[in-house]
């Protein structure tokens, strides 16, 4: 009997056997982060400002006595919240002297009614502040952003720009958003 | 041969296979991206000892033994005078009193940095980044750096699911390993009977030894895998409850500039009234003017961070989340971070974490080792067999 | 409290408190017409409920119409009032969803 002397292959159905590369090749996963490190300090640059109060800057934008600058915050497409629709964040930096007397600043797509319904509000310290502006299902290509400023002297003050300056890419989104609808 | 014992001896033995064969399966595939994964923690858990040890400036040096601690209204104003104009968003005061008081800052260019300034002097030691090395170690480690989209990312998904491997290497390691527990008593490590020897003995005896914490680790992350999957599909598992704000009514008005808030040790004297036993280990300036001064610290259990909402215009705490304020999942919840991480009971149980880190990271590259040898030697040997066949099988023909 | 990116980034930073960078609590409302009687729904894309949060009925003229609170299930429901208004879900300055009666589910336009 000759086959007896085969022993039965100790590493019947573990891994590898005579191909044990494919078993390093997670290795290969570890490229990811290494090329994911630029952007990991871009993104950091953004949150932390040193990189400017957004991605995309807007330029200085007037609300009656006061003078802030506008950014979009990042250019990217506004981002699914489920229940509570698209949102789309942007930065707002108001000048030093302004910044002591505004109480609050608000973002709405269209023209608020009231104060109370003046939109969402931004949150941060003053010199660079964000919004997460929900962008309606209902907004039209060529809607307006209103901003709205409450001063600490009971003043309320509002300056508007165009969506397709404020983000160009929100605008496409939403041409597309029709389209398939 | 004694078939009687023989069969319940053979049984065990392809059961234990089997095992064997899972236990590989499941750690093999991805054994490096695990390896990164176990390392990277490793040293996150330490990243802010190696940057004590690195940057003076995060050190607080006590200026004599019985200097006193300074308030949050004396850290403010020698703020305030290194760097006027300057806004505070965030005060750290971090456990550990070896470590300066971070103070998060966003100046009128609209960046951002933190100061690290002495907790007894005031003195301002030094700025850094908001986001340092610790938090890029874990980013690394947690979600290997794929960027957020909204409030998930893949790379978390990926990075957490490693714990179903993980949980899974650990019962089926246990299974094969019989009567494990002879070698807490009796270890064995053979350093001189070659390489897979070596390797073999080397994950047995930190397999068994690192029980406990990759349990811990596999679990928790396992939970963050959950968590995740809830937040992916908007659940939530808090009772934290709807936004906290302040009505508009109760905001000063009419007064043209902004209205001061109160004094932040005043408002830190009015939580300790509230919560004695809680030790503010930060306050969080309120992000616009609806909103409050957080204060928040850790209690009596040590896993959970409670927080008192302070009115910044009348002083009054308006609501607090304490441990008692919370569900049981919300507990068990809050605690996987801190139990993952190791940062809740003093600089022993990091240093601890990062040894048995260690040892988890040398677990599976030994594995993998152990796998490298055997199969090496399996299919030399099998290639031996096969030949030692041949040639006596060519001898037989040869003979006929 | 919003979706404080930054600050909740801090947040993690120096407390190694929570594990997800950013909690996001914004809000939603929507609302149906059935039978004359018009039931708002309201929460938080977290999950979060509405209990207890402000839902006012409010003409185009500014007058309230219909002062409500939301209940334990997060719902409210009035009678749908006459002429043209608006609904507000309000949690708190900023933290508002307005509807308009043409945005009403079951309202023929």
């Amino acid at each position: 009997m000759t086959e007896a002397r085969i022993k039965p292959n100790p590493h019947a159905g573990l891994p590898g056997g005579k191909r044990r590369w494919p078993f390093h090749l997670s290795i290969l996963l570890l490229l990811m982060p290494a090329l994911l490190v630029p952007n990991y300090f871009r993104q950091v640059a953004l949150f932390s400002g040193t990189g400017g109060l957004g991605e995309r800057k807007l330029g200085e934008i007037t609300i009656g006595p006061w003078k802030a600058q506008l950014a979009e915050f990042s250019v990217e497409e506004p981002l699914d919240q489920g229940l509570a629709g698209h949102i789309k964040s942007f930065a707002l930096g108001l000048e030093p002297e302004s910044a002591t007397h505004v109480k609050a600043s608000y973002m709405r797509v269209g023209k608020p009614r009231t104060l109370r319904a003046a939109g969402a509000i931004f949150y941060g310290p003053p010199y660079r502040q964000l919004v997460d502006l929900p962008i309606p299902q209902r907004t039209e290509p060529g809607e307006r952003l209103w901003l709205t400023m409450e001063g600490w002297d009971g003043s309320v003050h509002q300056a508007s720009i165009a969506l397709s300056e404020a983000s160009p890419v929100t605008e496409a989104w939403l041409a597309k958003q029709k389209g398939t609808r | 041969m004694d078939a009687i014992s023989a069969r319940p001896v053979k049984k065990k033995k392809t059961t234990a296979r089997l095992w064997l064969i899972i236990h590989s399966w499941l750690a093999l595939p991805l054994w490096a991206l695990v390896f990164f994964i176990c390392l990277t923690g490793t040293i996150a858990t330490v990243s802010q000892e190696i940057l004590w040890v690195l940057k003076p400036e995060i050190r607080a040096n006590r200026p004599s033994a019985e200097a006193p601690p300074l308030g949050y209204d004396a850290v403010l104003s020698a703020v305030e005078k290194a760097d006027p104009g300057v806004k505070v968003d965030f005060i750290s005061r971090p456990v550990k009193t070896i470590y300066a008081l971070e103070v998060f800052v966003t100046a009128r260019d609209g960046q951002s940095s933190t100061l690290y300034v002495n907790p007894y002097t005031g003195a301002i030691q030094g700025t850094g980044q908001t986001y340092d090395f610790r938090f890029f170690m874990r980013a690394l480690h947690g979600w290997l750096l794929v960027p957020f989209n909204g409030l998930t990312s893949w790379g978390w998904f990926l990075v957490s699911s490693l714990s179903i491997p993980m949980l899974g290497s650990l019962v089926t390691g246990i299974l094969v390993y019989k009567k494990f527990w002879r070698a807490y008593l009796h270890p064995r490590l053979r350093l001189r009977s070659g390489a897979r020897i070596f390797w073999g003995d080397f994950h047995r005896l930190a397999g068994i030894w690192s029980l406990p914490f990759i349990a811990i680790m596999a679990t928790t992350a396992g939970w963050f895998l959950i968590q995740h999957i809830l937040t992916y599909n908007n659940i939530t598992v808090s009772t934290v409850g709807i936004p906290q704000t302040i009505a508009r009514e109760d905001v000063p008005s009419g007064t043209g500039t902004t209205v001061p808030w109160i004094s932040l040790d005043k408002a830190a004297s009015l939580v300790h009234q509230e919560f004695p036993d809680l030790d503010p280990a930060y306050v969080q300036m309120p992000v616009n003017a609806y909103n409050h001064i957080v204060v928040g610290g850790r209690g009596n259990y040590p896993l959970i961070f409670e927080t008192a909402n302070v009115n910044p215009y009348n002083g009054k705490v308006e609501s607090t989340r304490r441990v008692s304020d919370r569900s049981v999942v919300e507990l068990v919840t809050e605690s996987m971070r801190p139990l993952h991480t190791g940062d809740f009971a003093g600089i022993w149980l990091k240093l601890l974490y990062f040894l048995f880190g260690l040892l988890l990271s040398a677990l599976v590259f030994s594995g993998m080792m152990v796998w490298t040898k055997r199969t090496a030697q399996a299919t030399k040997s099998l290639i031996r067999d096969i030949r030692e066949v041949r040639t006596s099988t060519a001898a037989l023909e040869d003979g006929q | 409290m919003k979706a404080k990116l930054k600050t909740a980034l801090m947040a993690v930073l120096a407390t190694l408190a929570m594990t997800a960078p950013a909690l996001a609590h914004y809000p939603f409302c929507t609302c149906a017409l059935r039978d004359g009687s018009i039931t708002c729904t309201g929460g938080f894309s977290d999950g979060t409920g509405a209990e207890g949060v402000k839902l006012d009925v409010i003409s185009y003229d500014e007058e309230v119409l219909i002062p409500g609170k939301f209940g334990a299930d997060s719902k409210v429901s009035f009678k749908r009032p006459d002429g043209e208004f608006y609904i507000l879900f309000d949690a708190g300055p900023g933290h508002v969803v307005e509807i308009d009666w043409h945005d009403i589910d079951g309202v023929e336009k």
